[in-house]
């Protein structure tokens, strides 16, 4: 392969890939885009994520640039003479070793202190919500006491209303009752926040808020079973007012 | 007189194993493969069986592609697309990339260390049959596992728990039928495959080398397939446990994974992960070890650092024991164990990082001759580099509560298996054909197989990123319309079928080359290494005399010597060339022909099947018929005289 032939092919592959972007930039709607958050949560994620992206693209590019233009630049030849023989240089091993390391500390800090803080527990004043997921659908039950009936039952219904601006404390069960069993699945509202799964046996915790209203596309992320891919549900989020009526609503229906 | 003829008509045991022994030596066709025990009869077997099986997974991953091309789509039924995805994991890891690695630790090992075999030449051909039997017991499930229990009705009856099997769905309350018993049995058998050849490679490498080969003159594939070996051995003693808890509590009401029991399906991840991450290392590190043979030899230099190649290696095998948890970050594990864990993660990409570095550097101020091996090198490394920065990003982890599950994650690791384990495969492929087949593959038909691999597998897996990102999650059998995802899915589905094309090509090229009538010589690429200094296909006894080894690359030094400015000149040809000493392996003691290993290798699926319908006394009864075959086998095998 000469070198003219690298140079188109490696024009059609940038080509491709710059097309790949763009057309992907045009298609990035959708009711499930990690980057059109509607949360703090989700918000704060998608800037951890773009925070690697970067030096990750960075060093990609680096990397296939070198490809190319090594290969290019010492390709064979008609009448070439032998190569010198170079083993090895210890300063380059100690520098390539070392140079990444710094820039893996940049990442590590955010990424610890990501975790601490989206680990800590859902404030007292947050809204109460227990998740239920089971083979294959969802119920969401508000655990705070103005939301119980006159028998003290939680509200409950399939898909969750949530009021905007305030913090969703969620506590995930498989399972329709604490007795009975069900596989894994997980709680996903991508525009919302990052997942969390929903183990048989233990009580999984997470919390969210969305700060835009709107209707917020979720669906099981963990795979369980046939009806896998249908096991969808909504997450609403309305002002605080709008939010007490319809509560008042659904508990008056109960 | 009378008692000379009284001896004769009743030999011993040992007298009658000889002659059976001498049958078997003169095995013919067929029966000459079934009996062999020779590393590189088992290595061809290991490559053609294991490519196979990369045609049954592959149409596997068309199916599922065509499913998911378009919204909405029904092609498949979601019980038929979660038995097929699973089918797809579980042949692609354990019956493909798994074995196409054992196919070149079983061809280069002993050529590359000057040895004239394995250190267990029987033990390596029952590692091979009993690999090849647990592959098919495996994929017989398509066709008895099925919920109805009997045999295939029109439905594929094949495990539909997923290649990671989590618990409690693979339990008989959520899936019956007996796919999940075929799976864990069929994974049992195949590790039992894997832990014999990874002990054989430990011994084979420490005890086999030629006078002179000390560890650090090793070639990288040497080290790596060495580092591999140990990862095996330790790695699949703990799915076997695992896989025993769950067949208990499937087949006996064990309560291992059971909530209502007092079980926890939790401890199942942390089993499978803590195996399966070192299994990610050891589907990669072989074909690392492949590019660094590759990449030297047609850049005419020699690997560029290579002890920080070989250590940074070791550093990757050691540090794989400590990540499994990354695997597991929205479980609820915690906030301590998920710092951790993502902090090792983020580490491991250093060595990683510094292999990429010294491949670079390899070819700077080389010679390269670009053709097929080369260019697989080097789409490994563009590929693998894909794969590693998105490992690192996986490492964020409140960034990676978004990715995890999604197809983010599914682009990733076919990032690291196809552009990274399956390039450097194929590349070895182009590298060594001519060593074992004596032609050379078409290089026509090789840059095309390349280059429709190289822009299907970017087509397929580039998007399926932004797949992920969209909110796609794996492993669901379809998805409406109106999420973003139907032009990415069809995009990908086309790359697939690129790449299914590209697989064409590749079969085209051997069928091609293996009918051309030019051969080759013992060393058509001027190598490095030990393998390329004797003829091709080499003799059944590799060298005619062992080699003495007096430095890395002892083969490039047999031809050059450098001047003072570090350039090699050829030294004036002495002939102590290999290619000469065609008839001189006459003395030669090799280990004779056995089929008892595939005798040995023949009972554990009996056993399995026996287990698994362990209700019906007409199969029952296989349990104590597999033993005894094993028995036999291994009984035989003990009796036998190994060489004359």
């Amino acid at each position: 392969m000469n070198a003219r032939r690298v140079r188109t092919l490696t024009g059609v592959a940038l080509a491709v890939a710059l097309a790949t972007l763009l057309a992907g930039c045009g298609a990035f709607g959708g009711d499930q885009n990690t980057f059109n958050p509607g949360g703090d949560v989700a918000e704060r994620q998608r800037d951890l994520f773009l925070l690697g992206l970067w030096p990750a693209i960075v060093i990609l590019m680096g990397v296939l640039t070198a490809v190319v233009y090594i290969v290019v630049r010492f390709r064979r030849r008609e009448g070439d003479e032998m190569p010198k023989q170079v083993h090895g240089n210890n300063r380059l091993e100690i520098a390539w070793t070392i140079a990444p390391l710094f820039l893996l500390a940049f990442i590590a800090v955010p990424t610890v202190d990501g975790i601490i803080d989206l680990g800590r527990a859902a404030d007292d004043d947050a809204l109460h919500v227990r998740v239920v997921a089971f083979q294959w659908d969802w119920r969401f039950q508000y655990l705070d006491a103005e939301y119980a009936d006159a028998d003290g039952n939680p509200l409950t219904v399939p898909d969750l209303y949530i009021p905007v601006d305030r913090q969703i404390g969620v506590e995930l069960q498989a399972g329709l009752n604490a007795a009975a069993t069900d596989v894994i699945h997980s709680f996903w509202v991508p525009k919302l926040a990052g997942k969390q799964d929903v183990m048989p046996g233990r009580t999984n915790r997470m919390w969210f808020n969305a700060t835009e209203a709107g209707v917020y596309s979720g669906q099981c992320a963990e795979f369980c079973g046939i009806g896998h891919a249908v096991m969808k549900f909504t997450v609403t989020a309305v002002e605080p007012a709008e939010f007490e009526s319809w509560a008042e609503e659904q508990l008056a229906g109960q | 007189m009378s008692g000379a003829v009284i001896g004769q008509q009743r030999p011993t045991i040992g007298e009658a194993l000889r002659r059976i022994r001498l049958e078997a030596a003169t095995y013919h066709g067929v029966w000459s493969w079934i009996a062999t025990v020779d590393h590189k009869r088992i290595g061809l077997m290991y490559g053609a069986t294991a490519f196979v099986f990369f045609l049954v997974g592959g149409v596997e991953a068309l199916i599922i592609r065509l499913q998911l091309a378009r919204p909405d789509a029904s092609l498949v039924d979601p019980d038929q697309f979660n038995r097929l995805f699973t089918m797809h994991g579980t042949t692609m890891v354990f019956l493909v990339v798994m074995p196409l690695s054992a196919a070149f630790f079983n061809l280069l090992v002993p050529l590359m260390i000057g040895a004239r075999d394995v250190a267990f030449p029987r033990l390596n051909a029952f590692s091979y049959w009993v690999f090849l039997t647990g592959g098919l017991f495996m994929t017989a499930s398509f066709f008895t596992g099925n919920p109805a229990g009997a045999f295939f009705e029109g439905h594929l009856g094949a495990p539909d728990g997923g290649w990671f099997g989590y618990a409690p769905l693979t339990s008989t309350q959520f899936s019956q039928g007996t796919g999940i018993d075929f799976w864990a049995f069929g994974l049992l058998i195949l590790g039992v495959s894997s832990m014999a050849g990874g002990f054989n490679f430990i011994v084979t490498i420490i005890n086999m080398r030629a006078p002179g080969m000390t560890l650090f003159r090793m070639p990288v594939f040497v080290w790596m397939t060495l580092a591999t070996s140990f990862l095996i051995i330790f790695a699949m003693p703990i799915i076997t446990v695992a896989l025993f808890q769950l067949l208990f509590d499937r087949l006996f009401g064990g309560v291992f994974f059971s909530v209502a029991d007092g079980g926890t399906p939790l401890l199942w991840q942390h089993m499978f992960w803590l195996f399966g991450h070192p299994e990610v290392y050891i589907l990669i590190l072989p074909a690392m070890g492949i590019v660094s043979e590759i990449l030297p030899t047609f850049s005419r230099k020699p690997l560029f650092g290579y002890p920080f190649v070989v250590f940074s290696g070791l550093a990757i095998a050691f540090m794989s024991w400590g990540v499994w948890a990354h695997h597991m970050y929205t479980t609820g594990l915690g906030t301590t164990a998920n710092a951790a864990f993502g902090v090792a993660t983020i580490l491991i990409s250093v060595p990683t990082g510094i292999k990429i570095f010294n491949w670079l550097g390899t070819m700077w101020g080389g010679s390269i001759k670009i053709n097929t091996p080369l260019l697989f090198s080097v789409g490994f490394i563009a590929m693998f580099t894909i794969g590693g920065l998105t490992g690192v990003m996986h490492s964020m982890v409140p960034s990676d509560y978004q990715q995890q599950d999604t197809y983010f994650v599914v682009a990733h690791f076919h990032q690291v298996l196809v552009g990274g384990a399956l390039f450097g495969l194929f590349g070895g492929i182009y590298y060594w054909f001519p060593k074992f087949s004596g032609r050379l593959l078409n290089e026509k038909w090789g840059q095309l197989h390349f280059w429709t691999m190289f822009v299907g597998f970017n087509l397929t897996f580039q998007p399926m990123m932004i797949l992920g990102l969209l909110g796609m999650p794996r492993r669901i059998s379809s998805y409406s319309d109106g999420l973003g995802w139907g032009f990415w899915n069809m995009m990908a589905t086309a790359g697939a079928f690129l790449i299914a094309f590209s697989v064409v090509a590749f079969i085209v090229n051997v069928v091609v080359s293996m009918r051309s009538r030019e051969r080759v010589g013992g060393d058509p690429w001027d190598g490095r290494t030990l393998e390329w200094a004797i003829p091709s296909p080499p003799p059944a006894y590799n060298f005619a005399t062992i080699p003495t080894v007096k430095a890395l690359d002892d083969f490039w030094n047999t031809k050059y010597v450098e001047n003072e400015a570090g350039i090699p000149v050829p030294v004036v040809a002495d002939g102590a060339n290999g290619d000469d000493e065609e008839d001189a392996g006459h003395g030669i003691h090799l280990p004779s022909p056995s089929v008892l290993p595939l005798i040995a290798a023949l009972g554990p699926v009996f056993i399995a099947t026996g287990f698994i319908y362990h209700g019906n006394p007409w199969l029952l009864p296989l349990i104590p018929v597999g033993a005894v075959t094993t028995l036999v086998g291994l009984y035989g095998w003990a009796l036998e005289p190994v060489t004359e």
